[in-house]
């Protein structure tokens, strides 16, 4: 048996967007969410992994793929889209090593992102062979990755629970869809938003999901109190696990003021090309309606809480990088010696981040992950990184405690996804949920036509369900494209529940939304009941 | 093409659901024909009457109708069909009846809603503790009904008294409850989908 550490480090990454695909128009806007954290997280996030495995380093990373992201990365309109996107950038790029010829500082940068896309676009095409999935999978299979699953399409369950077949069909559905795209269960579940209500524990056992994650008050308020707080799993009384964000290393990179990614040194993300450079240049690389967007190339650091940004400088990123990696690292084994004496097994530390943080919005977020996992590996014995799945394995007593119903939105229960923005989804997702499952009733045995028709209607339930509408609509930028996909969504649904219930089911115009909203091809309608 | 949602779906029914510990968000819809029975019911002391959500607080019980800890009500527009109601305490059970409470006080239900559980919004008091083992299963799926072993508390580990070893460890986990409500102000600098401007 080899030696405990003193503690243990359970690294999550959130990989998530909503499903963004629109075959109806040849540039979609929404769309380049998923090319951006393509270049900027995803394959940056591989490449270091790889990069670990080669070099020997021992890690442990647990990442939710969440099924609308492993739907749009396996689609072949949206893997040849980007494959278009990226050679537009590079294109880009190349311009701009030319344009900035005559100014070093700006010309190294515009060098490096050639560079950079150049190897995207080789890693995506050749190393991964346009599978980025299977790439994922591939860490798993190797012990290093965790990949957990999470709500079919990111439904936020406690709002959804009205209706509870709804809460259901999101669990089945994503399950399904993990065991057929990796031959294997789940271990366990990243919940939508960290949505936990008592009661979903129920059905996370019964969909043989073993463990999840809360918001920190999800134990911290859990019932009866549990002794070790946020720093041991708990059972629930269903015998799921429930492990729960640590505040110290969340903050650390999380908070705006405090963390990480405001460091001066890093890249700043807000002063892109697309909005700074001359329109008449631009214009091709922007949105087709002429409209600046970000194009992916940035050249200014973040500076200081000023507009006279300076030029980004690489070296001096990647070295804060490291810095902040070990400073990362000592601050969890100073938390390790000081949780440790007072318990009978060695604490863990859970620090989840959304994915893409890392290379979109803090670009060197991929590096630092990087030193961090070799930092400790190579200089230190007290921290071990470590997922659930094995720290259950070692540790299979556990208190036994109810957890508190939370999220990790703004103020730590519902009201991000249920306020005076948002409110008027709920009266029709809860009617078009209850709908479903009176179908699924009405039809237990559908075939043919009426069976596709049925399992239209539940993905296009699930479409709306996405708790990323809710988030949109409230936090405003978006909000117009928010609003358009939930009462598509639900129109589409309610259409195809008119039809089912006439018996007329209108072929060419399923075929068609068939084609539109094609995720889980292999959908069970019956998921719904 | 973006169509309307339908305004109403012909169906009388009264939704609760929760915003935070002492918030709760509630929408309903009433037919043409449940008001008509409505007022046939209260007859002439329709005039005047008040349509009301009244709350039942049904905390840690089985609700029979009567049997609640107590009730309020909160008077409402029905036609605004949604209204956000506040509360003073956490951690409670409620259903609702939306109706009208006529002059005399008598009260007509229309619909009774759906039961929600508001969340605790500290750290709870009990401290008794049940542990359990569970085997972890991989690449397997557990069965739903296999039996939890429950087993007896494991000791207090280190130097310090069980007591003193309780105490500080409480200390630390109403610390962190602390930082984690001042923290649930920023936690995340938002998704992708929030950065393009």
């Amino acid at each position: 048996m080899t030696t405990q550490p003193t503690g243990y480090l359970c690294l999550v990454l959130h990989c998530h967007l909503p499903y963004v695909r629109h075959p109806e128009h040849e540039h979609f806007l929404e769309e380049n969410w998923l090319y951006e954290a393509i270049t900027d997280t995803y394959i940056p996030l591989l490449r270091v992994l790889n990069g670990l495995v080669r070099d020997g380093v021992d890690f442990r990373l647990t990442a939710t793929l969440s099924p609308p992201l492993i739907s749009m990365l396996r689609d072949p309109l949206l893997i040849s889209r980007y494959e278009r996107h990226l050679n537009r950038l590079i294109e880009l790029a190349s311009k701009e090593v030319h344009r900035t010829a005559s100014q070093p500082e700006f010309h190294r940068l515009a060098t490096m992102y050639v560079e950079r896309f150049l190897q995207t676009r080789y890693a995506f095409a050749q190393e991964y062979g346009r599978d980025l999935v299977g790439a994922f999978g591939r860490l798993q299979e190797l012990g290093k990755l965790e990949i957990i699953t999470c709500g079919a399409t990111h439904g936020f369950l406690p709002l959804l629970n009205v209706t509870p077949s709804a809460v259901r069909a999101q669990l089945r559905t994503a399950v399904a869809h993990y065991e057929e795209v990796f031959s294997r269960p789940p271990h366990g579940i990243w919940l939508p938003e960290c949505g936990y209500y008592p009661g979903l524990d129920e059905v996370l056992r019964d969909v043989g999901l073993q463990f999840f994650f809360t918001e920190s008050h999800g134990l911290l308020y859990a019932d009866p109190r549990p002794r070790y707080g946020v720093h041991a799993p708990v059972f629930c009384p269903t015998g799921v696990a429930a492990f729960a964000r640590d505040l110290d290393s969340s903050k650390q990179v999380w908070s705006a003021e405090e963390g990480y990614p405001g460091d001066p040194a890093y890249r700043d993300y807000y002063r892109d090309i697309g909005w700074d450079l001359d329109y008449d240049y631009i214009k091709p690389y922007i949105h087709v309606d002429g409209k600046r967007i970000n194009t992916g190339i940035k050249y200014l650091r973040i500076t200081g809480k000023t507009d006279q940004k300076q030029v980004y400088d690489r070296a001096w990123a990647l070295e804060r990088a490291a810095d902040h990696a070990g400073n990362f690292m000592f601050n969890r084994e100073r938390q390790v010696e000081w949780l440790a004496p007072v318990m009978d097994r060695p604490p863990i530390v859970v620090a989840p981040y959304d994915a893409e943080l890392f290379g979109h919005w803090w670009f060197e977020g991929p590096e630092w992950l990087d030193f961090l996992f070799r930092k400790l590996h190579f200089d230190q014995q007290l921290v071990k990184p470590i997922t659930p799945a094995e720290y259950l394995e070692r540790h299979d007593v556990n208190q036994v405690c109810t957890p508190c119903g939370s999220s990790w939105g703004h103020k730590g229960y519902h009201e991000v996804w249920l306020n005076g923005g948002n409110d008027w989804i709920y009266r029709h997702l809860h009617t078009a949920a209850r709908r479903m499952e009176e179908l699924t009733r009405a039809f237990p045995r559908a075939e043919g036509l009426k069976r596709r028709a049925l399992t239209q209607a539940g993905r296009e339930l699930l479409l709306a369900q996405s708790s990323d509408w809710a988030f949109i609509m409230k936090t405003g930028t978006m909000a117009e494209y928010a609003v358009k996909r939930t009462k598509e969504h639900l129109t589409r649904f309610a259409s195809l529940y008119e039809q089912l219930r006439s018996g007329r089911i209108d072929a060419a115009g399923l075929k068609d939304i068939e084609e539109r909203d094609n995720l889980f091809p292999k959908l069970d309608y019956r998921n719904f009941s | 093409m973006t169509s309307e949602l339908p305004d109403r779906y012909g169906r009388t029914e009264l939704v609760l659901m929760v915003v935070d510990p002492l918030l709760l968000f509630s929408y309903w819809e009433v037919t043409p024909e449940s008001l008509r029975q409505a007022q046939h019911a209260l007859g002439t002391e329709m005039e005047g009457a008040r349509a009301v959500l009244r709350f039942y607080d049904i905390s840690l019980i089985h609700f029979d109708g009567t049997n609640a800890h107590h009730t309020f009500d909160i008077d409402i527009g029905l036609e605004a069909r949604n209204w956000y109601v506040h509360l003073w305490t956490a951690e409670k059970s409620y259903c609702a009846d939306l109706g009208f409470v006529a002059r005399t006080g008598r009260f007509h239900a229309i619909t009774r809603s759906n039961v929600v559980h508001t969340p605790r919004a500290g750290v709870s008091a009990r401290d008794e503790e049940r542990w359990m083992r569970v085997r972890f299963l991989r690449r397997r799926k557990p069965d739903p009904a296999r039996p939890l072993e429950f087993l007896p508390s494991p000791p207090f580990a280190g130097h310090l008294s069980p007591e003193e070893l309780r105490a500080l460890l409480e200390r630390r986990a109403r610390e962190q409850a602390r930082l984690a409500a001042e923290f649930a102000g920023g936690t995340s600098p938002g998704s992708l989908t929030q950065g393009l401007r």
